[in-house]
């Protein structure tokens, strides 16, 4: 299966070991990634904000370029999916503003229709892929773990909208986890935000929102944390340190990309998996699964 | 439904404020309080109520939001659109007030002004940039056998487009 592949911003410029561990797992499950060439901004969070019609044009703009190679198109950030979602959503119903997004896009001779698919990582990995094909890749089951999965709010919510999951009771990344061999948890706080869309008005905020979380799966005595949105991993992996400063309390916890714990139970070696670019404290959790 | 006059010519996202409010019937409104229950800033965030944002924009007074900066505290998580009966969105009314805020050349959190500066110099929010492993050690895209990343190919052209659409708005 060929896809055109949409890492984001934010993958791209600092979650450089999730786009590590997506080059180095999607080929082995026979995806080939094809980049998006010229790829911008999906417009989300900063003209989604600022001004509408920039935020459609933003997007618009990137499906172009998927259109253009004929391919759907793989995005790993639940904030640039749902941006891709809405404006395909609003462009399809709003001709008028279609026609004046259509004008800016011409000026890169672009054009946009409306018809690309969209697909989220947990599209890829249930619904294309799916679970046999899933369970065949796995060497090395991360049997006795049990994890508590993160899907993040922009892969669940608005419900109105088409949203890879279900908005009040999303089980496909536990599934997706429990396909590697280990166990989930349906933990109180699953569906819940991470806050770090706040950043920008307030850093407190998000350390405190996040921080419910972590003590959450912490005393619930979780091996750990597991998200695929690089917004959420950057506030729960990345921010451990700060979190802890503002809620005076530990919250020392193993954060993993989903594409991660898949690329151990297939054996890639933790290198090519970004593993050692993960802050909070995963060497425990490596050490058991082991020989990798 | 009422929705202030405002000093700034009639604009797209001002048309798009007033459009989501009627879309919205939000004047349906019975105040039951789902909204600031879901919402994880509510209970954190003096000021910060979805609730009283439906309810002050249905009496008038979104210059009131429109000029505090209480709009900009918002996560979009979006669960008060999801779990509102009445299929009113605070997350919606609270995009469209800050674009009017703006227009309005508001107050406003400077990152906002900074992600939008990068856009259109560089065609992304974020520049690569060597990030650190548990050891502290460097690492980069090279150093991970990772591409070039992606960026427009023409950005002054790119930049055109985006800037239009800004000035027009």
């Amino acid at each position: 299966m060929k896809v055109a592949f949409y890492p984001g911003c934010t993958v791209q410029a600092d979650q450089i070991g999730y786009e590590a561990s997506v080059r180095n797992t999607m080929p082995k499950l026979g995806v080939e990634l094809i980049d998006v060439e010229g790829a911008s901004c999906c417009g989300y969070p900063p003209f989604s904000s600022v001004n509408e019609a920039a935020w459609y044009y933003s997007s618009a703009r990137n499906m172009a370029l998927a259109e253009r190679m004929g391919l759907p198109i793989l995005i790993l950030c639940n904030g640039c999916h749902l941006s891709f979602t809405e404006t395909k959503h609003f462009l399809a119903n709003n001709p008028i503003i279609k026609a004046k997004i259509d004008e800016k896009l011409s000026i890169e001779g672009l054009t946009y229709v409306g018809d690309v698919e969209l697909i989220h990582v947990f599209d890829l990995f249930h619904n294309k892929l799916g679970e046999e094909k899933i369970k065949q890749a796995v060497t090395k089951p991360l049997t006795g773990f049990k994890f508590g999965a993160h899907p993040g709010c922009h892969a669940i919510r608005p419900n109105k909208l088409i949203r890879p999951d279900d908005s009040e009771n999303p089980i496909k990344l536990d599934e997706l986890i429990q396909w590697l061999g280990a166990e989930t948890m349906d933990y109180p706080g699953k569906i819940d935000c991470c806050g770090s869309s706040l950043a920008p008005a307030s850093g407190k905020t998000v350390m405190e929102i996040a921080g419910d979380k972590l003590r959450m799966v912490k005393a619930l005595g979780l091996d750990g944390l597991v998200t695929t949105c690089p917004f959420c991993f950057k506030v729960y992996d990345n921010r451990q340190r700060a979190i802890q400063s503002t809620v005076g309390a530990s919250v020392e916890f193993p954060v993993f990309y989903y594409t991660q714990l898949l690329g151990l139970a297939m054996e890639v070696k933790p290198d090519f998996l970004g593993l050692d670019l993960n802050q909070s404290p995963v060497d425990s959790v490596l050490a058991r699964i082991g020989g990798s | 439904m009422h929705v202030e006059d405002s000093p700034v010519a009639s604009t797209f996202d001002e048309h798009r404020l007033h459009d989501t409010l009627m879309k919205m019937n939000a004047e349906v409104c019975d105040q039951c309080g789902k909204c600031p229950s879901a919402c994880p800033v509510a209970s954190r965030i003096d000021g910060f109520n979805p609730r009283q944002i439906i309810a002050k924009v249905c009496s008038g007074k979104e210059g009131e939001l429109i000029r505090s900066g209480v709009i900009w505290t918002c996560t979009s998580c979006l669960k008060c659109k999801e779990r509102c009966p009445e299929e009113i969105s605070p997350y919606d009314i609270i995009l469209a007030l800050r674009r009017q805020s703006i227009r309005e050349g508001q107050q406003h959190p400077a990152a906002y002004d900074d992600m939008v500066k990068a856009v259109i110099e560089t065609g992304v929010i974020t520049q690569p940039q060597p990030v650190r492993t548990r050891k502290r050690e460097r690492k980069d895209r090279a150093s991970l056998g990772l591409p070039p990343t992606q960026k427009p190919k023409d950005q002054t052209k790119y930049a055109e487009a985006l800037q239009g659409l800004l000035k027009e708005a």
